[in-house]
């Protein structure tokens, strides 16, 4: 279960990283023609026979309720092309391949997603960078120290576990300036994360630091006037290695949700770059939902990812765990 | 010749109560003096006041410590950092939870060198090499690249005496050196000892082992409940111990 949910998470990555080569469209490459186009098919047989894939063209018609249909034209046939411009598959214009269908400007949902994961898959990944590096330090030394530093320290801490992370989050956000690019929401937005999710970290680094502190080798770096710094990296943090492993796995899922929960309600991540969370929020109305339901696939994705993490995390936890492996066995 | 450390009415206290009260004694360079006595008599609460790493509940209240001149008491705490490992070593009762299992003895010990001396990977590596062969460990490129849990009892202890060493300590503190080893290892620990003594680097050998303190030490202060009850040359104080205690430690070697 858990080696599925690390492969899954594998090609994820590499599908995300890979998003140019894979994905037929650039993620702002729109059509409006085709708003709410519903996947296309496919064909390898025509007339009974097998021949190069290909795409059947389509007429937008409207229906008696003014609905938005797409009809097949089997007269128009689209081969699919590989390789061409640098993807992998694409077909050539006018037609246009929709695998996942089409959002509301008619953009590709299968290569949106793609693009997306790059945003969703790697802020938590950078955001959780940060904050254990964060974590790490400053449970460490308020560990290591004890006396007014830790006390310090630890005050600050709970400052931040105090405020409900979710409001802590639209404050911070808050403080962002409006006109940033891009570039600067992502890194704010990982900034942000990071910010909330180190102090938790902090405190049970902080904890085993305390009792790490004591064994004898820590005693025997300081008569050897080894500086407290480097007993602390090298001495303290690798033995909290087994338990940071695991909780980093998890935390980088409760980060893409975060990122989720940001985009969906436009804090996050903004159109036309997509985000798992910001494509998702084109779903919050009723009637998309109910006519072009494959708009909810970045949902799927986001499902996905997190219960992979979490069920790597959850599989570390219990290999590093002795008890664990002795009750198996 | 002026003795390399001095210790004057030395108390330390966890709250009012005294662990270690009004204790004075010197160890002269080039010489082994060890500190005797039973558990809890406040041995090793004297090693760790000589390096100020007491744990934060132990408070020194007064007396000095004088180490190469400077009263170690008064010194800022970088240059006590500098003078551990530098210039006061330390040997640990268990050498395996004092070295960092994550760790190889080669490593452990090229941090020593890291943070005290300037010299280049090579000379450290070199220097590390030079000091476990002088601890007589054989195939000492093998032992560089072990692993602490790889090794013999015996043979991390003497590991971990090099540790001490490699810093070119002109003091060695070794608290219970011997009590985890086995009696023909014990034995051969205590002629590296003598080796070492020969080097002209002086040690405070902290033990309850008599036994030892008779073939090693040159001087010898018996301590009781943090009191020191008799001090002098080994072969007095073992020989014609004055004090009750004393004859009580010695009767119960013989």
């Amino acid at each position: 279960m858990a080696l599925i949910c690390f492969w899954t998470l594998v090609v994820f990555y590499a599908l995300a990283i890979f998003a140019d080569l894979i994905s037929p469209y650039s993620y702002k490459d729109e059509d409006r023609d085709f708003s709410y186009c519903p996947p296309t098919a496919v064909e390898f047989m025509d007339h009974g026979q097998w021949v190069q894939p290909f795409v059947y063209g389509r007429a937008l018609t409207f229906d008696s309720t003014h609905r938005r249909v797409y009809v097949i034209d089997q007269a128009q046939k689209y081969p699919m092309r590989f390789f061409k411009g640098g993807r992998l598959f694409t077909v050539d214009a006018p037609g246009r391949v929709y695998l996942w269908g089409a959002d509301a400007r008619g953009r590709d949902l299968f290569s949106r997603i793609w693009y997306g994961a790059r945003i969703s898959l790697s802020i938590g990944l950078i955001g959780v960078a940060i904050s254990f590096i964060l974590g790490l330090l400053i449970g460490g030394i308020a560990g290591y120290y004890g006396g007014w530093v830790d006390g310090a320290l630890m005050r600050v801490c709970e400052m931040f576990m105090m405020i409900p992370g979710f409001y802590l989050m639209l404050a911070l956000r808050a403080a962002v300036p409006e006109n940033f690019n891009s570039v600067q929401i992502y890194f704010s937005v990982v900034v942000i994360l990071a910010l909330i999710g180190w102090a938790s970290l902090a405190r049970i680094i902080r904890g085993m630091a305390l009792s790490l502190r004591e064994r004898d080798y820590v005693l025997a770096a300081k008569t050897l006037g080894v500086p407290d710094i480097v007993i602390i990296l090298k001495h303290i943090l690798p033995q909290t290695i087994s338990y940071s492993m695991a909780t980093l796995m998890l935390t980088v899922s409760s980060y893409i949700l975060a990122e989720a929960g940001l985009s969906v309600v436009g804090l996050g991540i903004q159109d036309p770059i997509p985000s798992w969370g910001n494509l998702l929020s084109d779903a919050m109305g009723i009637v998309p939902v109910i006519f072009a339901p494959w708009i909810l696939l970045p949902g799927l994705f986001i499902f996905l990812a997190v219960m992979c993490f979490n069920v790597v995390g959850d599989a570390l936890r219990d290999a590093f765990d002795p008890m664990f492996n002795e009750g198996a066995s | 010749m002026k003795p390399i450390l001095s210790v004057n009415n030395l108390t330390v206290a966890v709250g009012a109560k005294a662990l270690v009260n009004n204790v004075s004694f010197d160890v002269p360079q080039g010489k082994i003096t060890a500190i005797a006595g039973g558990s809890g008599s406040g041995k090793t609460t004297i090693g760790l006041s000589i390096l100020r790493l007491l744990p934060f509940a132990l408070g020194i209240k007064w007396g000095s410590i004088t180490f190469e001149g400077k009263n170690l008491l008064e010194e800022p705490s970088e240059n006590m950092r500098q003078i551990r490992g530098a210039r006061i070593g330390m040997v640990f009762q268990e050498p395996l939870s004092a070295f960092d299992p994550l760790f190889t003895i080669g490593q452990q010990l090229d941090e020593v060198l890291a943070a005290h001396t300037g010299l280049s990977q090579q000379e450290r590596h070199k220097k590390i090499i030079d000091t476990l062969s002088e601890v007589e460990l054989p195939s000492p490129q093998r032992v560089y690249g072990s692993y602490p849990h790889q090794l013999s009892g015996g043979m991390r202890q003497r590991a971990m005496v090099a540790q001490a060493m490699v810093g070119g300590p002109s003091l060695i503190i070794a608290d219970e050196p011997t009590s985890s080893l086995d009696i023909t290892l014990q034995v051969k620990i205590m002629e590296l000892f003598g080796r070492i003594k020969k080097k002209g680097i002086s040690i405070l050998l902290i033990s309850h082992d008599l036994g030892m303190i008779a073939h090693l030490a040159d001087e010898v202060i018996i301590l009781r409940q943090g009191e020191v009850v008799e001090k002098g040359m080994v072969s007095q104080v073992i020989g014609q111990p004055q004090h009750e205690y004393t004859r009580e430690l010695v009767e119960a070697f013989q």
